[in-house]
Parts: C-alpha cells; sequence; structure tokens
C-alpha cells in the first residue's frame, strides 16, 4: 500500500466543515427542540466524527483491513447500546409488573 | 548521520512498509479498544438519561454552555494543526513539524485551562457530587447522578488528553533529536491518530452534556 499525501486544502475544509457544524450544533441547542435537541446534537456529532476519522485520521485513504477494524468496533458498539437500550426502552410494555 | 529508517527497521519485519501497516493496525485496534470503553460510558449515560430525562435536562442547563462550544472550536484547531503536522512529517520538513506540534500542544492546553476552570465553577456552583452537591429539586438525586457521569467521562477525556499533551511532547523531543523524516514517521502518524480519536470522543461528549439543556438557560 502506498500512501498518498492527502493535501491541505483538504485538512482545511474540514476544519471549515467541522467548525460551521459546531456552531450550527451551539445555535441549535438555544432552540427548545424537546427530546429531539439530544437526538440533533448526537446526529451532528457523528457527522462530526466521521470528518474527523475520513480526512484527519486518514480512514478514507488507508487500507481496506483499518476500515473492517473500524466497522468490526462500530458493530460491537452498535449491539452493546442497541441490546441494552431494546431492554431498557421495552420495559413497561406489557402490563406485568417487571416485563 | 545514519539513515534513520535504517535504524528504525525491526528485524521482524520485512520491509518499512509492513512495520508502518503493523504499527498502523496496532494502533487502530487499541483505538476500538478505547470506543469500547468510552462506549460503555455512553451507554450507561443513555440508560439513565432515558429513566430521567427532566433531571438530566436540569443538569445540563447548569453547564457552562458556551464554554463548552468555545472548548469544542478549540479542540478541533488543534486536531487541524495535528493533521499539518503530520502532513509537514510526510513532506519531510522537520522545522514546520515541530511548529505545528508545539501549536497543537499548546492548544491543547488552552481546552484543558478552560475545562478546569469549569471543574472550578461548578465546585463553587456546589456541583460536585459527593463532595459539595446542593440542589434542592424534587429531582435531586437524578441530577446528582448527571453530574457523576459528567465528572467521570469528562474527566476521563481530560485525563486522555494529559497523556496525549505527554506523547506529544515526546514526538516534538524526537524531532528536535531528528529522529523523522519523509520516509520514517510512523510514530507521528500514531500520536495524530490518538489525538484525533480524543477529539472525536470530545466531540460526543459535548453533544450529551451541553446541548440538551442549553435552550433552558
Amino acid at each position: 500500500m502506498s500512501q498518498s499525501t492527502v493535501s491541505v486544502k483538504t485538512y482545511a475544509f474540514t476544519l471549515i466543515g467541522l467548525l460551521a457544524l459546531t456552531l450550527l450544533t451551539s445555535l441549535l441547542a438555544l432552540v427548545d427542540l424537546g427530546n429531539f435537541s439530544f437526538i440533533a446534537g448526537v446526529a451532528i456529532a457523528a457527522v462530526k466524527a466521521s470528518l474527523i476519522a475520513c480526512f484527519f485520521m486518514h480512514a478514507l485513504y488507508e487500507m481496506k483491513l483499518i476500515r473492517v477494524i473500524m466497522a468490526g468496533g462500530m458493530i460491537w458498539f452498535l449491539i452493546m447500546i442497541s441490546l441494552t437500550l431494546g431492554d431498557y426502552l421495552t420495559r413497561g410494555w406489557m402490563p406485568y409488573p417487571g416485563k | 548521520m545514519a539513515d534513520p529508517i535504517a535504524l528504525a527497521l525491526r528485524e521482524q519485519f520485512h520491509s518499512a512498509e509492513q512495520q508502518r501497516e503493523t504499527s498502523t493496525v496496532g494502533m487502530w485496534i487499541f483505538l476500538i479498544t478505547e470506543v469500547m470503553l468510552f462506549g460503555g460510558l455512553f451507554t450507561a449515560f443513555s440508560v439513565y438519561r432515558m429513566s430521567h430525562p427532566a433531571a438530566f435536562d436540569q443538569g445540563s442547563a447548569d453547564m457552562e454552555f458556551w464554554m463548552g462550544a468555545v472548548n469544542t472550536a478549540v479542540l478541533i484547531c488543534s486536531s487541524f494543526c495535528m493533521a499539518m503536522a503530520v502532513h509537514s512529517a510526510e513532506k519531510g520538513k522537520n522545522g514546520r513539524l515541530a511548529f505545528f506540534l508545539i501549536l497543537t500542544i499548546l492548544i491543547g492546553l488552552v481546552f484543558l485551562g478552560i475545562k478546569f476552570t469549569e471543574y472550578y465553577l461548578h465546585y463553587h456552583d456546589q456541583k460536585l457530587p459527593g463532595i459539595v452537591f446542593h440542589d434542592t429539586s424534587p429531582d435531586a438525586a437524578y441530577v446528582q447522578m448527571f453530574f457523576v457521569f459528567y465528572f467521570l467521562m469528562t474527566g476521563l477525556h481530560a485525563f486522555h488528553m494529559i497523556i496525549g499533551e505527554g506523547i506529544l511532547g515526546a514526538m516534538l523531543f524526537r524531532t528536535l533529536l531528528g529522529s523523522f523524516s519523509e520516509r520514517y514517521h510512523t510514530p507521528v502518524e500514531l500520536a495524530g491518530l490518538y489525538w484525533h480519536f480524543v477529539d472525536t470522543v470530545w466531540v460526543f461528549l459535548f453533544a450529551i452534556f451541553y446541548i440538551p439543556g442549553a435552550h433552558m438557560k
């Protein structure tokens, strides 16, 4: 695998994108969106994290094995959070105590 | 002077390229274990947040929102400087590499300064769970739980930042010694990966702690 250098321009655009998203999050936070504000905040954070991973961390330019490792990590994290929340969120759906 | 790459190539590797790939894969696997470490805390936070949304919004309203937002921008700028440091290393420009490493370290220190100022303000507001915690609302126990998560997760993050500062300091030292060149700069790249990862964690911490209650102030 040969290393391809990411250009300064790409880094600069990533920086501007990240700062713009931070401003957007901060402005959204000042509006009362109810529970949606938490979801919107985490969603924008996920976009920012992908920008950092893709460009600053060179995930887009690295060998495929790195992407497999990243995907593996994400899948295990999603299993952890979805099964745990799947339990807690659905408690009380049944009319029996403790179900 | 001896070729740094010849000095850096360990005997178990076939080539410098293989050595670099091995190190990079090892670093990414380490970062995934870090995802699991913070992921467990994020999961626990989500469970508590869903069980007690009002208390957690109230806790979030007690955050110093603008300090958190400025700190996010500060950390993003430090990540950019780190990316520029790696870029300079790839081009073999050691002077620029040292400059960007120093800049990254300094901006990282600004982040820690703002963070510890926030901690002091929470202490001043008597929001330090287990030590001085004053809250008269009916949900006080769960507001305190919010602060337990806040101090645990941002504290763990700050601890990572402090370790990162040490790693960057070591990279700067090695740069000044002339250990890196266009052909060998893997440690700088890996230190960069760690620094960007710590930045990513903060982006999520900002989203879960500062945003939900910011409009209530």
